[in-house]
């Protein structure tokens, strides 16, 4: 299980990207430096009332004077968002966590498909790979223009850039079977938007190797159908078996039960609480894990277990 | 016990994973904590557990040692600042490991030492550091207040060579 830091960062600046999208400049109070970060990372902000949301860093990895997120105001989301366009101003105090990484970039020649707001965690990978000269594309899709991003987007990428925008019907669409179908199958892909988009490019990338196709995943799958099952949990440590009841999560069972368990989004995707199993045939419905790691780790807020799990705790 | 030792730098945290903030001033309360800190306020990671942590302890010597991979099991330094081991006081020349169950003064205030620290997970993962070995048996110190009032970085530590018993509280 992973726990980080919280910071008490001061919002020093605040641009106006669109009329709903802002970047938010974060410097700590003392420290000249902010912890180290890569490419696709991100911090978790605390909102008022103590929850958590994850936003990708914008700035740039190599500057750590300041962090930069950039939030779109998504007045149908959980609140977070709004929050955030209410509340930091400059000037406020923002409790940022240090950063981690579930959206490594490897180094290796790639290509980036970013759909709307999904593009933050892409524009640190963006100016990384041109620095390495691995960048093979750089597409991004909006429903509006957004003139700001893609200057931003135009001055890391230069050339590699191509952008789509659905409301103009002058702009180009991106045909994404065509673009995946003339694709080199030695390149890495990353994408991060709206489901759909995500979906389609999982779809047209099956039969590639898996291990080069990257997803963010900011908003939890849908799976309405989904009905869990009670189980039992074993602490190896301990030796004690703990039931699982239907409407309650591994997370909470073992909490109820006294033992310490940091979490976070309790959504499967930030990583928070992840946890290793010695054995047992665990239904994995978390967003972070990778195939590989899913052999012995687990995301208690989520992931649960067809008849028991014992838990390397 | 014949020493003498300093208190280099004093830490809080207003709750649980928050990074610790640095005092030249801090507010000690007998039975309690330091004022501000999580465990006084009863917001800290540990807090649901009954337990001595009004105030901890860390010899900047282990810190040093740390730097200088002794005995060299880690494989190369590391270095931990004192705002961030998460002990509240970062004391030098004082023998922390002999002080479980006497008692002590930082400035006008009496500590009793209450039990060794253990070194744990969550701060291995806090600092994303491999930290959580070589701080075997130089964790520190777990400390009840027994005489409250001001200290300052700097104020003098000395023995007081009394015997203290876990207080009822």
């Amino acid at each position: 299980m992973s726990s980080r830091i919280i910071m008490k960062l001061h919002v020093e600046r605040r641009d106006q990207l669109d009329e709903d999208l802002v970047r938010i400049w974060l410097r700590h109070p003392l420290r000249p430096k902010l912890p180290a970060w890569s490419p696709g990372a991100h911090v978790d902000l605390r909102l008022g009332d103590g929850k958590i949301r994850q936003y990708s860093l914008t700035s740039d990895p190599q500057d750590l004077s300041q962090y930069a997120i950039t939030v779109k105001r998504e007045n149908a989301g959980r609140g977070g968002s709004s929050w955030v366009h209410e509340h930091l101003n400059e000037g406020a105090q923002a409790r940022v966590s240090t950063p981690r990484n579930n959206f490594v970039l490897v180094e290796a020649p790639s290509v980036l498909i970013a759909g709307g707001i999904g593009v933050t965690p892409l524009i640190s990978m963006g100016r990384a790979l041109m620095q390495s000269k691995l960048l093979h594309g750089f597409h991004f899709c909006s429903q509006r223009a957004q003139p700001k991003v893609v200057e931003e987007l135009k001055q890391i990428c230069e050339t590699s850039l191509s952008t789509y925008v659905s409301d103009d019907p002058n702009s180009p669409r991106l045909d994404l079977s065509a673009l995946i179908a003339g694709l080199s199958r030695d390149l890495h892909v990353y994408c991060c938007g709206p489901e759909h988009l995500m979906t389609e490019v999982k779809e047209l990338t099956k039969d590639w190797n898996q291990e080069q196709i990257h997803f963010e995943v900011f908003n939890t799958a849908a799976d309405e159908g989904y009905k869990p099952e009670p189980f039992d949990v074993i602490v190896s440590s301990t030796g004690e078996t703990l039931r699982v009841p239907a409407n309650h999560s591994v997370l909470d069972v073992l909490r109820m039960a006294g033992h310490i368990v940091p979490s976070s989004c309790r959504q499967g995707l930030c990583g928070t609480c992840e946890c290793g199993y010695i054995s047992g045939d665990v239904i994995h419905r978390d967003s972070v894990l990778s195939p590989d790691a899913r052999q012995d780790r687990m995301m208690p807020c989520v992931s649960r277990a067809r008849v028991s799990v014992t838990l390397d705790l | 016990m014949g020493w003498e030792g300093k208190l280099l730098s004093i830490h809080i945290a207003p709750e649980a994973s928050y990074e610790m903030e640095a005092l030249e001033e801090a507010e000690l309360v007998a039975g309690r904590g330091i004022v501000g800190d999580r465990y006084y306020l009863g917001r800290g990671t540990y807090s649901p557990k009954p337990d001595c942590r009004e105030i901890t302890l860390i010899e900047q010597e282990a810190l040093d040692a740390l730097v200088r991979d002794d005995p060299p099991m880690q494989g190369s330094s590391i270095k931990i600042e004192p705002f961030e081991h998460r002990r509240n006081l970062t004391v030098e020349g004082v023998p922390l490991n002999h002080l479980v169950g006497y008692r002590f003064s930082i400035g006008e205030c009496i500590l009793s030492g209450g039990r060794l620290n253990f070194p744990c997970r969550y701060l291995e993962q806090l600092l994303d550091r491999p930290v959580f070995l070589p701080l075997y048996n130089r964790s520190g110190l777990n400390c009840w207040i027994e005489k409250g009032g001001v200290i300052h970085p700097g104020d003098q530590i000395v023995p007081l060579n009394e015997v203290t018993t876990k207080p009822h509280r």
